[in-house]
């Protein structure tokens, strides 16, 4: 079956939904999957999964991968290929890489479903790869499929629901693990996956970093620091952890490179992991013939993985056979509705809305009352309060009557424009450091950003800094404009941004030299190789790439490639949404000679 | 050794019993491991010292992905010992700079 | 943007920025450079680097020495290492045919004063052991041929250019070009417009759409070219190897990844850049053949980019008839790389004092394709 209906591309809850629906229509349906088993994440998921009822809640990922299989391979229209990696999507073909072998086999098919799941981010600090610094998916390749320990003492970094739950699995294999870091100021994951953790004794260590691994020729210690509002390290409170294991869980990226070589357009959507396929809401991806499923089209969860799936199967079959089960596709579509319907999908359902979907959403929050367009280009204060609490010093502040907390002192401030005259004064009095000052700039592209701050060194007017979101993500790279010094030590910075990022930028950090983080494995690179580079005057990513062989080792790019981007972003100015993603070139897995002369083909059929 | 035995979990069923040669260690390790996850339960980290900088590396991704877990198999170099399963008899051993290929 | 300048090259690839390079260091530095995408984001930057004299025409011989002399103080002259190997290249000989014919080019080539001899199939096997010799008859082999990185050289000449004044404008196309009584009035582009009298058609495989700007017809048409590196290894691979009757060449860049590449005949003129799996499967069909090696070294990228081809497969380096100041340097089929250094001198020179000088482009002109056409033998 060379020339299948349909070649679905991973095995995991998403490729297998779509290869049900297809098969079940009657479609000769090929699935490959790199993995030794079919399943995805799934397999190495020992704890009991959230979710919709009809999606396998409450049964463990490894059974559900088992169920899913289990009705797939009584089809006779079904051929699933383990260990198999498609190499590329060529115009003449889908060649796949058959490890075990090494051999190749090229397939010609009317439809293909990509359902390549993620791959993980990695994270910059020191030493970073010392043997023992390990993503979490090779925690638990290790430890939930090879039943082998991956050491004694580990320290986790990240608090999102997969370093909660490795954590989790990781005591239950018998290893100690020593503390989970996070860097923000509050748990990613669920409130029950960290309950369950906090319940075995593990310290979830908010507002800490990793700055450095120690040892030679493996990992001998860790070295951890609390950081300040601003995400910067403070050096007096750094100290060592005895681990012989870093376990990184900062969470995943959609695998998008399969379907950007078939001609399909990517976007960076942040809200749903970084690059993502655009696409229709029945999956259909803009490559002709081609659709996606689960999170590759957006990082998620295994019941909207199986959704999507599903959905994109009964595409197929719409486009092949000219009909399909309609009932079935707009049951499935609400079903999706309702899932990212309350306020953990927040985010999703924000990434979605970048990439043109209408999502209605549980709740609606209202922002500022008070910022209409009418007030563009004015230097104006943004209140970022909407919690009721009981304060109002900047009611009580303003020199000019503008801002109303009102008689309950609960209430949250009213803002009136017309009567502020842009002093500044209410943010820095504000205890909450939740007013920010914002001006859109005359040459319409950029905006001007106050932002109270409470640190020393205080930085001078020209200076580089971090742009950092709310979360204390890296969005830029700006220059300080302005600095007041304030009596009561909250002073004023000013700083450029893009106009794009005005509403995004709420801090900075000094920019500083980091020596030994490698942003790119296969070429050794650090983070001051690249910084270097585009001092250099490289600043158009593709010249960058071919100046330091970037992304051009054997990963691929994978674990290089955003982390680049982000600091050619945060050195330029530019989001990162306006740089190039670059080119995805085949191979996506190295291949020998001797496996591509090896082939079975649609030729053969 | 660091293989688990009792996991609250999962059951464990592994391939029988083999050994293979690192850096001229006998190793024993089970069929359906991969190369690197046998050294690991052998408490061998340091798989290759990397090309440029002569760094100490091991493997970070598991799935092929990253090349820092590339070792000399049988005499070829840069095979992804991460994915790769071992065979009995197998002689394996740390690769130091980019591989070189008995020409 | 400036709004004028003496000289606008369209192209930022090798040729152009090395002609705009040239004009600088002669004085010329009010020069502009369009590139509509980035720098050596054309046929340069997907190209294999490959720098030989070796050719059966001898004016590509002479153009390709005087090339030669340029990559030798390159670094020195312009401050930047391209990774310029002079490691040689080895032409094989696989049929009593191309003996003759490289036979034959030794003896001219030797005239033009080139280092070059004849390897008989012993002395190919000594000196390069790792070459499965039961088919070759012999090879012709010159010393002081080598390879170089042209992104860097690209990269080398934009910024030598720009230092000295010229301005290189990237993600800016050339959208047209005025030309009054036959006298070129000035380049409007996607940022805007710029008052000239000079224009360079450096456009690569767009060359003929570039010349359609001010109304010049070049005799040009792309073809796709693929080319494959594989993973990086040790060091073994000295001399670029090329066949043309076996139809590839590979070499080993300085960081140590097999390049290797063919031609294919059934190729139609396009714009299409994308690899086909086709390639990829006759390449590792054929190469482990000869190298055996290769058989278990793996495949890491694989693109495609444009030659741009004249009918004689040699390139078209001119003045327009009809327009004046209106100069080419286009049709470099595959070795446009290796003859940028020399093009640009004579370009430069061509342009601020009214001829070549030195660089003999005196058999590339636009209407040498009335007549019979003599091809160039030596390509792959
Ligand atoms: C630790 C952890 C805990 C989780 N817990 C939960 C939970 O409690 N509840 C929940 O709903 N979700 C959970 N998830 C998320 C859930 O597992 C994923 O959202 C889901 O697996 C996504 O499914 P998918 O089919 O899109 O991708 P995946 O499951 O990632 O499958 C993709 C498959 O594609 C294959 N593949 C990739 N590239 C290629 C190629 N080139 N050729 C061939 N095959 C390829 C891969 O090998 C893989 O098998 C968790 C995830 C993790 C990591
Ligand atoms: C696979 C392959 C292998 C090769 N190997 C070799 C080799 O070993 N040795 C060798 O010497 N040569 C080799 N070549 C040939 C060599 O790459 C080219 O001859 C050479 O790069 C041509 O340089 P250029 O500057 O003329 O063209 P290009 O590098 O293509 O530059 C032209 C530029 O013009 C730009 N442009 C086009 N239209 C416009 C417009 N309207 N406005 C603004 N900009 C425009 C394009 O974007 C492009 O960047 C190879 C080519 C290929 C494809
Ligand atoms: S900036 Fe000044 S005028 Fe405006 S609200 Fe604040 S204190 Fe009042
Ligand atoms: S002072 Fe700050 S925290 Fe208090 S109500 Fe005003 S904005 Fe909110």
């Amino acid at each position: 079956m060379h020339s299948p209906d349909l070649l679905v591309i991973g095995a995991g809850p998403a490729g297998l939904s779509a290869a049900v629906e297809a098969a079940s229509a009657g479609l000769d349906t090929v699935v490959v999957d790199e993995g030794v088993t079919a399943g995805g994440q799934l397999v190495k998921q020992t704890h009991k999964f959230f979710g919709n009822e009809g999606f396998f809640a409450s049964v463990r990922g490894f059974e559900i991968a088992r169920s899913l299989l289990e009705e797939l391979v009584d089809f006779e229209n079904v051929e699933i290929f383990q260990e198999s990696s498609v190499i590329g999507v060529y115009e003449d073909g889908i060649p796949v890489l058959h490890l075990p072998s090494d051999t190749t086999r090229l397939f010609r098919p009317k439809r293909v479903v990509v359902a390549t799941g993620a791959s993980e981010k990695f994270l910059q600090f020191e030493n970073n790869d010392l043997p023992g610094v390990y993503g979490a998916g090779a925690v638990q390749t290790l430890m939930n499929q090879f039943g082998i320990m991956p050491g004694k003492n580990v320290l986790m970094i990240g608090s999102g629901n997969i370093g909660l739950i490795v954590s989790y699995q990781l005591v239950q294999a018998g290893v100690n693990v020593k503390a989970i870091v996070e860097i923000a100021d509050r748990i990613g994951g669920y409130e029950v996956h960290a309950d369950k953790v906090k319940r075995l004794g593990i310290p979830v260590l908010l507002k800490h970093t990793v700055t450095r691994a120690l040892g030679v020729e493996s990992v001998e210690g860790a070295e951890i620091c609390e950081v300040d509002e601003k995400f910067s390290p403070i050096p007096s409170t750094a100290r060592e952890l005895v681990v012989d294991t870093v376990c990184i869980a900062v969470g995943l990226n959609p695998s998008v490179e399969l379907i950007a070589q078939a001609g399909g357009q990517i976007r960076y959507v942040a809200e749903l992991g970084g690059y993502v396929p655009v696409r229709d809401e029945d999956m259909r991806a803009t490559a002709e013939g081609f659709f996606v499923a689960g999170d590759v089209s957006g990082i998620e969860e295994a019941t909207t993985a199986m959704i999507e799936g599903r959905i994109a199967g009964l595409s197929v079959v719409r486009d092949l056979k000219g009909s399909t089960d309609e009932n079935k596709v707009s049951r499935l579509k609400k079903e999706l509705v309702g899932f990212r319907n309350g306020p953990i999908s927040a985010r999703v359902r924000e990434g979605l809305q970048k990439l043109g979907f209408d999502v209605s959403s549980g709740e609606s929050r209202t922002g500022n009352l008070n910022n209409p367009q009418k007030y563009r280009g004015k230097l104006r204060p943004i209140i970022e309060c909407f919690e009721a609490i009981p304060c109002n010093p900047c009611e009580t502040s303003c020199p000019t009557g503008a801002i109303v907390v009102g008689g309950n002192i609960n209430d949250v401030p009213v803002i009136d424009y017309d009567k502020c005259n842009g002093c500044g004064i209410c943010m820095t009095k504000c205890p909450g450091l939740a007013i920010f000052m914002l001006q859109e700039l005359p040459d319409e592209d950029s905006a001007l950003i106050g932002i109270p701050y409470e640190f020393i060194p205080l930085p001078s007017k020209g200076d580089q800094v971090h742009l950092l979101g709310r979360q204390g993500e890296m969005l830029a790279e700006g220059t300080v404009q302005r600095v007041f010094r304030s009596p009561h030590k909250t002073n004023s910075v000013y700083v450029k941004t893009p106009l794009e990022l005005a509403d995004k930028v709420r801090s900075i950090r000094p920019v500083l030299q980091e020596d030994n983080a490698f942003v790119c494995r296969c070429e050794e690179l650090t983070v001051s190789d690249i910084e270097a580079a585009i001092d250099e005057g490289y600043t158009d990513f593709e010249e960058l790439r071919r100046k330091l062989r970037i992304s051009m080792g054997p990963c691929g790019g994978r674990t290089c490639r955003l982390n680049a981007l982000r600091i050619l972003s945060r050195k330029t100015g530019k989001s990162i949404e306006e740089l190039s993603f670059g080119v995805l070139r085949p191979p996506s897995i190295p291949s020998t000679l001797g496996s591509i002369a090896r082939q079975k083909g649609a030729e053969d059929d | 050794m660091s293989r688990l035995v009792d996991h609250p979990i999962i059951e464990f069923r592994r391939g029988k019993e083999i050994t293979f040669e690192f850096e001229g260690r006998e190793i024993s390790a089970f069929e359906g491991e991969t190369i690197a996850a046998a050294l690991h339960a052998e408490g061998i980290k340091f798989l290759r010292a990397s090309p440029g900088r002569q760094r100490a590396q091991g493997f970070f991704c598991a799935i092929g992905k990253c090349s820092s877990c590339l070792m000399e198999v049988d005499g070829v170099p840069n095979v992804r010992t991460c994915i790769t399963l071992v065979k009995d008899g197998m002689i394996v051993r740390r690769q130091k700079g980019k591989g070189e290929f008995g020409a | 943007m400036t709004e004028k300048a003496s000289v606008v090259v369209i192209g930022g690839g090798i040729v152009g920025t090395a002609i705009a390079y040239y004009l600088t260091i002669k004085g010329q530095r009010d020069v502009v450079v369009l590139e509509k995408n980035y720098l050596s984001s054309g046929s340069t930057g997907r190209c294999a680097g490959g720098i030989r004299q070796q050719w059966s025409e001898p004016s590509n011989v002479r153009l390709a020495m005087r090339s030669v002399r340029h990559f030798e103080s390159f670094k020195k002259e312009l401050g930047a290492d391209i990774e310029y190997v002079q490691g040689g290249y080895l032409l094989l000989a696989f049929d009593e045919e191309e003996e003759t014919l490289f036979r034959n080019n030794v003896e001219m080539q030797k005239k033009e004063g080139l280092e070059v001899s004849i390897l008989s199939v012993d002395e190919v096997k000594k000196r390069f052991p790792y070459i499965v010799v039961d088919d070759v008859k012999s090879a012709s082999f010159c010393p002081t041929d080598g390879h170089a990185n042209p992104h860097l050289a690209n990269f080398a000449y934009a910024r030598a250019a720009k230092k000295n004044g010229a301005w290189i404008y990237t993600h800016t196309r050339a959208l047209g070009i005025d030309v009054e009584n036959g006298q070129i009035t000035g380049v409007e582009t996607d940022r805007g417009y710029i008052k000239t009298g000079v224009v360079v058609n450096a456009a690569g495989g767009f060359s003929r759409q570039v010349g359609l700007l001010a109304g010049v017809d070049i005799p040009t048409e792309s073809y796709r070219h693929q080319i494959m590196v594989t993973e990086p290894l040790e060091h073994i691979l000295d001399p670029m190897i090329i066949s043309f009757s076996r139809n590839f060449y590979m070499r080993q860049t300085v960081s140590g990844n097999i390049m290797m590449g063919q031609g294919d005949e059934d190729e139609k003129p396009s714009f299409n850049h994308d690899p086909s799996w086709r390639f990829l499967t006759q390449m590792s069909k054929k190469m482990p053949g000869l190298f055996p090696f290769l058989e278990k070294v793996r495949v890491l990228r694989h693109w495609a980019g444009l030659y741009n081809m004249s009918p004689d497969a040699q390139p078209i380096i001119d003045k327009a008839e009809d327009v004046s100041d209106y100069y080419c340097a286009v049709g470099f089929s595959g070795h446009g790389f290796m003859l940028a250094p020399a093009v640009g001198e004579g370009l430069a020179d061509w342009i601020i004092d009214g001829s070549p000088k030195e660089v003999d482009l005196s058999n590339l002109g636009l209407d040498r394709f009335t007549g019979e056409v003599k091809r160039e033998k030596n390509v792959v």
